[in-house]
């Protein structure tokens, strides 16, 4: 396990280097939480998917399957 | 109960006499009808609502035990007309069944008794009583017989109306036309098969009748997730989703493209001539072409030959020496006919999109009418940057008309590079198996350049993994595969591009410079992640560890105080000032 539970500085650096902006404070954590939650997301949709498929536990097929309508649902 | 009834109409007159003449109350009204129906006789039948009827004989809708069960015990039946003469019963059962049956002979229900009022359903005690409920002097509202005038007035006037303007004839036939209009209020076309775009003029009617599998549109998530996406995929359709016309026929192929093809390949060429930016080019073209190239990295199998490829009959074989081919010809003429290698582009590029394509999404579909839907999902999902990069700017050099001013120059890079179409062609080549082992082998020092030209890394595989591992784990116990990490970290970077995006649009809607928290917030609300039911808090304490969830509580209030107090700063200096 890492130390940092997650990795503040990238996620920051992430962001702004496609925003070109920068960040208030607690904004990145905000933005975590929403990938926390795209990442379940995604998890859970690719899971059913390769179920449907047949496939045991999450191939990455089925996670390309679905990443896009999980985007298109994290779209504002 | 008729006595009473009929001293309130003796009492009543006055106020009758006092309507007639001069106002009418509603009360008056109702009283006078009541007046002028008969009065109720107690009648043979009873109403309908008056409750069950004794006697044993069956009503089928309503519920009766007591007759019913009476009828069928042997005292049941003698004792039925004569139980008022008869002696008082000495079972307690047989006294209630005596007196449920006497109670539902005489009375239709139970309030009968209770108010002692007659319960009939004549009109006279429905107007009777409504004339109750209404206060006895209420006035008169003056204006109602002009507003029961202009309301009858109104009615009349409704047939009017709907002669006076005339109306347009509805059209029967399918305004097949107007389908594709820019500005039409649907955002994505209504049709949306497999059928390629073609002009109104163009003789289609052959390709109108094939019929595809179609997503509903109310399943359609083009439909339901916004409409900015659909803005963006009407222009992408436009650009050509090269898995509809291919599928059809090869005399689309030259057709189709001929629409805007012509700028969408000048763009191509151009983000390819520039050595820098050709990845990026690529990725700007297709969002899945970055992973195209990163797959390598993953490991040695690669995806382009494990998955089955249905729908492309030129094996990839083949394709790459018509690729050198088609450069040596640029190379032999270079300026002289760049008309030609447009052509040449026009026919060329789609199939090299489209083994580009398939590893990562195309050739996932199972063929059939399911390629044809997931097909179009995923082309047009795999859309919204091409549109986006122009915009951004920095890759795209120029346009057409720039090309002959530059052409020189560019194509000289043209040439030298090795075309990302041949480098994704080339995927067992040694040429790339090098270039991929140059890289480091993890995904995060792989650095990557934004929209805006920043350079960023790809994001952190170890905390994905570790993310997804414990979300994974309440479906299945198996562990993520590499391949899968791969693809995870791939749709990381998307979300980051795509949320930075969004959250620039935020900012700047909000006309600030920084990004803050309610910018994700509003994002989150936006895609539904934030509702009544799950606030931002409750979110983060399900889904943070508990630092992050710590520092989420802790932050807000400083910061408020913070704000003050820079205000009030501001305005001491002001007024220093």
């Amino acid at each position: 396990m890492p130390p940092t539970l997650y990795p503040r500085a990238q996620v920051k650096k992430t962001i702004k280097a496609h925003t070109g902006r920068p960040m208030s404070k607690n904004a990145d954590i905000m933005i975590f939480l929403n990938y926390t939650l795209f990442l379940q997301e995604l998890v859970r949709e690719a899971a059913i998917r390769s179920k449907q498929a047949g496939d045991r536990g999450i191939t990455a097929k089925s996670v390309r399957k679905v990443r896009n309508n999980v985007l298109r649902k994290f779209k504002a | 109960m008729s006595a009473s009834a009929r001293k309130k109409a003796r009492i009543s007159p006055p106020h009758i006499s006092e309507g007639t003449t001069a106002t009418e109350t509603l009360y008056a009204d109702l009283h006078q009808l009541s007046g002028i129906l008969p009065t109720p006789t107690t009648p043979h039948r009873r109403a309908a609502s008056a409750g069950p009827t004794s006697g044993g004989r069956p009503t089928p809708n309503i519920v009766i035990r007591t007759p019913g069960t009476a009828a069928r015990t042997p005292r049941g039946g003698p004792t039925r007309h004569t139980s008022a003469r008869r002696n008082a019963p000495t079972t307690p059962h047989a006294i209630r069944a005596l007196r449920e049956r006497a109670n539902a002979a005489r009375t239709p229900g139970l309030h009968r008794r209770r108010s002692g009022r007659v319960q009939r359903e004549t009109p006279r005690d429905m107007l009777r009583d409504l004339s109750r409920v209404l206060a006895r002097d209420t006035r008169p509202v003056q204006p109602s017989p002009q507003d029961r005038r202009s309301s009858r007035n109104a009615a009349l006037d409704l047939p009017d109306v709907e002669d006076g303007p005339e109306l347009v004839a509805p059209r029967l036939s399918m305004p097949l036309g107007d389908m594709y209009d820019d500005d039409s209020f649907h955002d994505a076309p209504p049709r949306r098969s497999l059928l390629p775009y073609l002009p109104n003029d163009v003789d289609n009617g052959t390709v109108q009748s094939l019929e595809f599998g179609r997503r509903a549109l109310s399943e359609d998530p083009r439909m339901m997730y916004g409409t900015r996406l659909s803005e963006r995929f009407a222009d992408l359709n436009e650009l050509g989703i090269e898995g509809e016309e291919y599928e059809i026929d090869g005399t689309f192929i030259n057709r189709r493209p001929g629409l805007d093809g012509e700028e969408l390949l000048q763009e191509d060429i151009e983000g390819m001539d520039d050595t820098t930016t050709e990845m990026r080019a690529l990725t700007g073209r297709r969002d899945g072409r970055m992973s195209d190239v990163n797959l390598g990295v993953f490991g040695e199998v690669d995806d382009e030959d494990d998955e089955p490829t249905f729908r492309f009959t030129i094996p990839q074989r083949i394709q790459a020496p018509m690729q050198d081919e088609r450069l040596e010809d640029l190379q032999e003429e270079p300026e002289e006919e760049p008309q030609e290698e447009v052509e040449e582009e026009l026919e060329e590029e789609p199939q090299e999109e489209l083994e580009e394509e398939p590893p990562e999404e195309q050739s996932e579909e199972e063929g059939g009418a399911d390629a044809g839907l997931d097909g179009n999902v995923d082309s047009d999902e795999e859309l919204p940057a091409p549109v986006e990069d122009p915009t951004g700017g920095i890759e795209i050099t120029g346009w057409e008309s720039d090309q002959e001013a530059d052409g020189d120059a560019d194509l000289q890079a043209y040439r030298e590079e090795v075309s990302a179409m041949d480098r994704s062609l080339q995927t067992q080549s040694p040429e790339r198996s090098t270039d991929h082992d140059q890289r480091p082998r993890k995904l995060r020092k792989e650095i990557k350049t934004s929209r805006i030209g920043l350079d960023y890394s790809s994001f952190n595989a170890a905390t994905v993994k570790r993310l997804a591992n414990g979300f994974a784990k309440s479906h299945s116990k198996t562990k993520i595969s590499k391949d899968t990490l791969a693809a995870l970290v791939q749709s990381t970077d998307w979300f980051f591009e795509q949320m930075g995006e969004d959250l620039k649009a935020f900012a700047d809607h909000g006309g600030r410079k920084m990004i803050e928290e309610s910018d994700v917030i509003a994002i989150m609300k936006r895609s539904r992640q934030i509702t009544s039911n799950s606030t931002p808090f409750s979110l983060a304490q399900k889904m943070l560890p508990r630092e992050l969830l710590q520092e989420l509580r802790m932050e807000p209030a400083p910061k408020l105080k913070r704000q003050k107090r820079k205000r009030m700063e501001r305005i001491e200096e002001e007024e220093a000032d």
